[in-house]
């Protein structure tokens, strides 16, 4: 069983090769299809040994525990959702010009690199495979946000690459300060001393000084990453320049990853210097990330950055829940990353069908999009509507949550901080989606004709939003339960 | 080498690299920098020698030839290779001034050497004063990316900002598994590949310095 973590990034490297030789356009989108099934597959494999054993181990570099079984989900369901999105999507972007035939070799490589290291990342063990990975997400996705070579989506990338790159050399520092303490508390370099099970199990021996400063440099290095504020000033341009499939990888999935992290270190911080220290700060940047977010939400014109704004307001709420802590808190979080990798992912396969249609990411161009695509314009809605919050759509459950965690934990100035943005938000995000949905669009839009590889990708992911809103099923509760249970170290 | 003796090395070469550091914040052409932190990169690989002869580890040796061949010899020459290919401006235009930056500097080290002197005993399992050397070489790199807006400026606080990672993390008992130096070093490298690839393309597209695009706002 253990082999299967090793063959698991593996299949979008092998598949992400093979792309680099074909040169007609369905065989792409096959071997993308069949790469996502591949992982999702798998995926499956490794979520039910995992529940059933406890954790899966190969040899000291991956890990499988039920915290990896929520990324691992999160990543295979949007890569696939992705992979059907992108059937009609490039066709549009091929037909219009922006995209040469000629590169979608490259293209398609790199998304496949781009899943792999993503995949790593939340296998590793050892914290320094992790540190590899999550810098190889950098590297690949910052080729694909530029991949346009305009000045603008330059401009994003290299903002993008450099931000992170120094972010997350942070995150090494980090790395090798917990590295020194565990290797300090076993008397020398033994194996294992960077693994992250060795490291837990031992946290509670190891010095509480080095940890804690191991652990500012963390969150600020896979903070940036995961574009918690003040560190988020790449994430709305790299997010909004980038193709729009990539776009909902980057929102759903990447920043996740690096959550994933965070979550590690804080794991490893509570053992060793108590519950309140690294769950203070986690507020702290939690709360900062959804106050700063705000403004930028309600004066936003343009389409895709005012979906990378949201991002940076949900990112800072799963920190709420971490930071809130204890087991419903943490629950929240988990279940939270799961509900906004989703829907987000939802919005920006519409803003893309929107973008194609509009030839503008100006929200005061786009009108009557119900009208001219009545599937994208109506998953448009159902996701704002999520978005904001409402019910019966999945985030109101996890903000509910973390609500609930918050009071129950007597932390009221941050909960009526949290309501009041919440609540900001849902109007100026209504307002927005409102006004695009709404309306007679002009004549010079194209109406009609929405693909129907398009129309299924939203329909898989609006499904999940509304199943996930309605009720938790109880195999995927169990998971979430027993990834708090781990988070928390019990 | 006596465990002694390898401490007063680690802690000379400390010295130098802040030395380095302090000739990287002050340097008004491009040329100097990257010789700079080059010259660091070459101190770097020296300290992994004395610490792969203190401790006997071959792993720190090859880390230490990896450091010289990548960090000192193939990253400079091709920040010097994009330089003579684009006729990029040579002066280096700091957004705040350099007097104000050293000032920063200043503060960096101090509160670097407060932070590790507050440690209890599992300072012993870094070598000397490794880890505020190391604190003050990251914290001062971003300072130089934070005060530079020239795209190759910020690759050699980048570059700066990493060696202080490698020092720290080469002092930690017997070094990082060699594997994931190598690791890391390849991501250095790939990095470094991609964002020359970047600057090179926007000299070429639309004529300007990459770092000094700024369209995308609000």
């Amino acid at each position: 069983m253990t082999t299967l973590l090793w063959i698991l990034p593996l299949v979008p490297v092998a598949f992400g090769l093979a792309m680099l030789g074909v040169r007609d356009r369905r065989l792409f989108h096959a071997l993308d299809l069949a790469s996502a099934s591949a992982t999702g597959v798998l995926v499956v494999i490794v979520a039910r040994t995992v529940m059933r054993d406890g954790s899966l181990r190969a040899a000291g570099v991956f890990a499988a525990d039920a915290v990896t079984v929520v990324f691992l989900g999160l990543i295979a369901l949007l890569g696939l959702a992705t992979a059907i999105y992108t059937i009609g999507w490039m066709r549009r972007e091929v037909a219009g010009g922006d995209i040469e035939e000629r590169r979608l070799p490259a293209y398609f490589a790199l998304v496949q690199a781009f899943l792999a290291t993503m995949l790593v990342t939340v296998l590793a063990d050892n914290l320094g495979v992790l540190w590899i990975a999550m810098e190889g997400t950098t590297i690949t996705s910052a080729l694909l946000v530029g991949f346009r070579r305009d000045r603008y989506g330059l401009e994003a990338a290299w903002k993008y690459i450099i931000v992170t790159t120094i972010g997350i050399s942070f995150g090494l520092f980090g790395t090798v300060l917990v590295y020194a303490a565990t290797a300090h508390a076993l008397g020398g370099a033994a194996a294992g001393a960077m693994n992250f099970t060795t490291i837990a199990a031992m946290a509670h021996r190891l010095d509480p000084g080095i940890v804690r400063i191991g652990f500012i440099f963390v969150i600020v290095g896979y903070g940036t990453k995961a574009g918690l504020a003040p560190m988020h000033m790449w994430l709305p341009d790299a997010h909004s320049q980038a193709p729009s499939p990539v776009s909902a990888l980057l929102s759903g999935a990447l920043i996740k990853c690096a959550l994933f992290g965070i979550i590690r270190f804080h794991t490893i911080a509570r053992g060793a210097c108590g519950p309140a220290f690294s769950g203070r700060l986690l507020l702290l940047f939690g709360l900062v990330s959804v106050v700063v977010a705000t403004p930028f939400i309600l004066t936003q014109r343009d389409l895709k950055r005012l979906l990378g704004y949201h991002s940076v307001e949900h990112v800072g709420i799963v920190a709420l829940g971490l930071g809130i802590g204890g087991p419903v808190g943490t629950y929240a979080a988990f279940l939270h990353v799961l509900n906004h990798g989703v829907t987000k992912a939802l919005v920006f396969f519409v803003a893309g069908d929107a973008l194609g249609r509009y030839g503008s990411r100006d929200m005061g161009r786009i009108r009557g999009f119900l009208r001219a695509a009545p599937f994208a314009g109506t998953f448009l809605m159902l996701g704002a509507f999520s978005l904001a919050g409402t019910p019966p759509f999945s985030i109101f459950v996890s903000e509910l949550l973390v609500l609930r965690a918050g009071i129950a934990a007597g932390r009221y100035v941050t909960v009526a901080i949290f309501l009041a943005m919440v609540v900001v938000i849902f109007a100026g995000l209504i307002h927005h989606a409102g006004k695009m949905a709404f309306g007679e669009p002009d004549e010079a839009v194209r109406r009609g004709g929405e693909a129907p590889s398009g129309v299924l990708a939203m329909g898989l992911l609006a499904a999940v939003m509304l199943l996930l809103g309605l009720t938790v099923p109880p195999g995927l509760d169990r998971i979430l339960t027993r990834a708090a249970e781990v988070t928390l170290g019990s | 080498m006596s465990p002694e003796l390898a401490t007063r090395l680690i802690d000379a070469l400390g010295a130098l690299l802040l030395f380095t550091m302090i000739l990287i914040l002050a340097a008004g052409q491009l040329y100097r920098a990257i010789y700079a932190v080059a010259a660091q990169s070459v101190l770097i690989a020296l300290a992994g020698a004395v610490l792969g002869a203190t401790t006997h580890n071959l792993d720190l040796w090859i880390v230490a030839g990896i450091t010289l061949l990548v960090k000192a010899i193939a990253l400079p020459w091709l920040l010097l290779r994009v330089i003579r290919r684009v006729g990029i401006r040579r002066e280096i235009e700091p957004v705040v001034p350099i007097t104000a930056t050293l000032a920063i500097a200043g503060g960096i080290v101090v509160l670097a050497f407060h932070l590790s002197s507050s440690l209890g005993a599992v300072r012993q399992a870094i070598t000397g004063n490794a880890l505020p050397v190391g604190i003050a070489l990251t914290l001062m790199g971003v300072l130089v990316m934070m005060s530079r807006r020239e795209a190759l400026t910020q690759m050699v606080g980048l570059f700066a900002s990493e060696n202080g990672i490698f020092f720290t993390a080469m002092a930690v008992s017997q070094g990082m598994p060699l594997i994931i130096e190598i690791g890391v070093v390849l991501d250095v490298i790939l990095g470094a590949l991609v964002m020359g690839v970047m600057v090179l393309r926007v000299r070429s597209s639309v004529d300007a310095d990459i770092a000094e695009l700024d369209r995308l706002r609000g």
